[in-house]
């Protein structure tokens, strides 16, 4: 047997066997009860279960940002994330940023400042520019490309995404 | 009528997509759900080279939710598919027990859930024979194909002209190979209904797709529907029908379920493309003056076994500069390697890095000014045909880039400018972009309410079709852009061609104008006669639109709406086709052009510990005639990150023993982020080009060569080193 072969058999899962678990996860503002099997992670939840296809999947390993969501308020990587740690939490989506059909300022300032090409990381940019306002970390653009460099726009819109949260945090400011 | 030449260039018309993607409500194919869906894993070789002998599913079989595992035991043979512009499609899937390549597709498991089909997957056991690999591009064990494009070229004698040259720089120049990584994972949904197909695909050519999906599952073209509505990027990789496209259609036949396969991260390094690596050899011959007698331009570069993939490299340098001797050679070498496909530029990504570096270097074997030496060798004319350019101000984007960026400040001493502790460094490249047009179709119709609807089966990756093509609707049919629907991303829907080699806009416009052009006329044909309109007898030359009304050219009061037309001739609505065909050069006495820019880079190199910045690049970019003004400009943005990567960033590392790519993540593999990228300043110059009605050359990859070169050019300029190898790394520095 060839060392290939037997790696593949070593790495064999124990699917089924982890269980399933009762979440109660309020997803913008709205409780949902879900019974999910303990590995489910926040994005899949959302994704899958949630039909919140607004979040999405960009690498699945931590390390793009396009899963961006808030929980209690905090930027998360939901890839990387339970959602079994979310119960009782509050998670907040790109589908809850707009209110009575009037986007966010900094949708607004996105589409204005043509901060995406693509769009898919675009829910990832905005749910971490809305974290970052909170954050303050919006002094100057070197302190904005630094604390958006979570979340890759391989689209290359970055200088337009630095001018759209700019805009809206000196907006904030006056 | 005033067609023939539209103003509808708008600085600021926002993305008309905008909105649903800022929502997070742009459904891109990984999103679609379709009731009674299931999902697919993959199993991928472990091994580069050799055959399975033993592929064991039996446990596999056995896990929960699983409805079906194909492999070569199982799989039905299927037909190859059809042969395009950019080559053949890759090779089928599951066909035999032959191993090419790391990675490659083994099985696809079908299951209830996603995470069931990925825990099956890892349950196939799978025994090879395994045989040594071929991997790198220097080994002779690999075949290698001359002129596999048919486009090395020869004009003069560039050997001869080298040996008598009064001054020759040759050079070696290497690049890396690179991987598209769009963001957005590559999905596959595809339902099989009473013998039709309908997909929901990553592709940024759904008339391609159908068409091959039809011939490999021999069914009628009219039975497959493929839908592109929103593609999370792509940078050529959504060129080709790759097999894990053949194998979610085959898995929805196989369990007569709808079936959703997403590729993940580690699987998008080895299953739809990447930018192959090169080594390139330059030798340019000068006179004393700075007039370049001779270039000769070999190129290799790496292919898969049993593919082939459309990229000439060398081949771009014959038209670049005016030089009475050239020869350019393109080979590639056939390695067990994942199918190389396009990645924006392809081609000339690598190839520019090369030249422009060689031309960077000669200047000061020369002692001239680097911009100086380029102009010096500016070729007026087309170098190869000898026939005027349809459009060039090439010129202009030197000038303009020089004065935005400050070249004249540049110190010309090596090392002599400095930020701090920080050697700055001031670089530059020229880009003469190749051209593509291709055959397009679109139809337009306007309806009893008067509003226009156009349409195509293009697919808008984020370039901002959906966009520019509304505006030019809405110009031509005298519409407002609200009162205006422009449709694409669905292959029912006339044909088109790919989003790619920056030739849809030219393409996709001139059919739009066409299809707008001949709505206009039927409108016209249908008053010839009808003594109630003011239009009557008029001809397409005689008229003008706007306001929704069709009016005489001469007096704007004399003429009626489509409405009115349409509701007096009892008629619901009015549609026209269009075509657009590129031109025979030769018959228009032009060579067409492709876009053309000058780049201008500062970097900053920390001496002590080898750091690299790029805190600022000018590009000037003469694209002919601008649809959109800011949303080009975010086209060569992007590019110009892309080429960022290339430079300073980017390397898809291969295991030289196992064929494994070792850093296929986005945590090893770098791409640019926000913090790596500074000020980015973009200008357009130049004239609508000559060559068609609407006078665009495309914009979608002429942003990024030329960022690599004149990175490279800046660094020797800051530290003295000359790197001839992408990405420029630390080790680099340091060394």
């Amino acid at each position: 047997m060839s060392q290939d072969s037997r790696n593949a058999r070593a790495a064999q899962p124990a699917a089924g066997d982890a269980g399933t678990v009762r979440v109660t996860l309020t997803v913008n503002g709205a409780d949902h009860e879900l019974l999910i099997d303990s590995r489910v992670t926040l994005l899949d939840a959302l994704r899958d279960e949630l039909a919140l296809t607004g979040t999405k999947k960009g690498c699945d390993q931590g390390a793009c940002g396009a899963c961006t969501v808030l929980v209690d308020g905090r930027r998360v990587l939901s890839c990387l994330t339970l959602a079994a740690q979310c119960d009782r939490r509050q998670v907040a989506t790109i589908e809850g940023l707009s209110s009575d059909g009037r986007l966010h300022p900094l949708q607004e300032a996105f589409l204005r400042h043509d901060g995406f090409q693509c769009g898919y990381c675009t829910p990832g940019q905005i749910m971490s520019a809305v974290a970052l306002l909170h954050e303050g970390r919006t002094g100057s653009d070197d302190e904005i490309r630094e604390f958006m460099s979570g979340n890759i726009c391989r689209c290359g819109a970055y200088p337009n995404i630095v001018a759209a949260i700019r805009e809206v945090a000196r907006q904030g400011a006056r | 009528m005033t067609l023939t030449r539209p103003v509808v260039v708008g600085a600021g018309v926002d993305r008309v997509d905008g909105p649903l993607k800022v929502a997070g409500a742009a459904a891109y194919s990984s999103d679609i759900t379709l009731p009674g869906m299931v999902h697919v894993a993959l199993v991928r070789s472990t091994i580069a080279a050799g055959r399975i002998t033993r592929l064991d599913t039996g446990a596999a079989e056995q896990l929960p939710g699983v409805l079906a595992v194909l492999s070569h035991h199982n799989a039905p043979r299927l037909a190859a598919g059809p042969t395009n512009n950019l080559g053949p499609t890759p090779p089928p899937p599951l066909q035999d027990d032959r191993i090419r390549h790391h990675g490659q597709y083994l099985a696809a498991v079908v299951a209830e859930k996603p995470y069931q089909a990925a825990a099956a997957a890892r349950a196939v056991t799978v025994e090879y024979e395994r045989t040594e690999p071929v991997l790198r591009i220097e080994d002779p064990a690999g075949e290698l194909r001359t002129d596999p494009f048919g486009m090395d070229a020869t004009r003069g004698d560039a050997a001869g002209a080298l040996a008598a040259a009064e001054v020759v720089h040759e050079a070696t120049y290497v690049t890396a190979e690179n991987t598209n990584n769009p963001l957005g994972l590559f999905a596959t949904v595809a339902q099989w209904s009473g013998g039709r197909l309908t997909v929901h695909d990553a592709t940024q050519w759904t008339s391609n797709t159908c068409q091959t999906l039809a011939q490999m599952f021999e069914v009628p073209e009219s039975a497959v529907r493929v839908y592109a509505k929103y593609v999370g990027g792509a940078f050529g990789s959504g060129l080709r029908v790759w097999p894990h496209v053949v194998l979610a259609v085959l898995a929805a036949r196989t369990v007569g379920r709808p079936v959703k396969l997403v590729l993940s991260r580690p699987e998008m390094f080895t299953g739809i493309g990447h930018r192959p690596n090169t080594v390139q050899q330059l030798r340019i011959g000068a006179a004393r003056d700075g007039g370049f007698v001779a270039i000769e331009h070999e190129a290799l570069q790496t292919v898969a076994m049993d593919d082939e993939n459309l990229e000439p490299v060398a081949a771009s340098s014959a038209s670049a500069y005016a030089c009475p001797n050239v020869a350019t050679r393109d080979r590639q070498r056939r390695l067990n390697i994942p199918c190389p496909g396009s990645m924006r530029a392809p081609g000339e990504a690598q190839a520019n890095f090369a030249l422009e570096s060689a031309i960077d270097e000669l200047s000061y074997l020369l002692d001239m000014d680097p911009l100086d030496l380029r102009l010096r060798n500016y070729a007026q004319v087309q170098p190869q045909f000898g026939l005027p350019w349809s459009s060039k101000a090439l010129r202009e984007c030197y000038q303009v880039g020089a004065e935005r960026f400050g070249w004249s400040r540049r110190d010309r001493r090596i090392g002599a400018m400095r930020d701090g502790r920080w050697l700055v460094g001031y670089g530059m490249a020229g880009v003469s972009y190749l051209w593509w047009q291709v055959h397009c179709e679109a139809r337009a119709t306007i309806g009893s309410d008067g509003t226009g609807y156009v349409r195509s089966a293009a697919t808008d990756i984020g370039t901002g079709t959906y966009t520019v093509m509304r505006q030019l609707s809405a110009e031509l049919l005298g519409l407002e852009l609200d009162q205006v629907r422009f449709d694409l991303g669905d292959s029912n829907l006339p044909w088109s061609p790919q989003a790619g080699g920056s030739g849809l806009t030219g393409a996709l416009g001139n059919a739009v104008h066409a299809a707008c052009r001949e709505l206009i006329r039927t409108f016209l044909r249908t008053v010839v006669n009808d003594s109630a309109s003011p239009l009557r007898g008029c001809t397409i030359d005689d008229v003008a639109v706007s306001g929704g009304r069709i009016h005489h050219r001469a007096d704007g009061k004399l003429g009626e709406s489509f409405v009115a037309i349409l509701a007096r001739h009892g008629l619901d609505e009015l549609t026209a086709d269009g075509v657009s065909d590129p031109p025979d050069p030769q018959e228009v006495g032009m060579a067409p052009a492709g876009a053309f820019a000058a780049k201008f880079v500062e970097v900053h190199v920390d001496p002590d510990l080898g750091l690299l910045r790029v805190p600022r690049i000018v590009s000037v970019v003469d694209g002919g005639r601008i649809l959109n003004e800011k949303l080009a400009r975010s086209q060569i943005i992007g590019a110009t990150v892309g080429g960022v990567g290339q430079a300073i960033l980017e390397e898809t590392v291969t295991d030289p023993r196992t064929g494994r790519i070792a850093n296929a993540n986005l945590g090893d593999y770098l791409v640019a982020v926000n913090a790596d990228i500074g000020e980015i300043d973009v200008t357009f110059v130049g004239e609508p080009d000559q060559l068609t009605p609407l006078g665009t050359k495309g914009v979608g990859e002429v942003g990024l060569p030329g960022t690599a070169a004149a990175v490279a050019n800046a660094v020797y300029h800051a530290t003295g080193k000359r790197i001839r190898s992408l990405p420029i790394t630390i080790d680099d520095l340091l060394g």
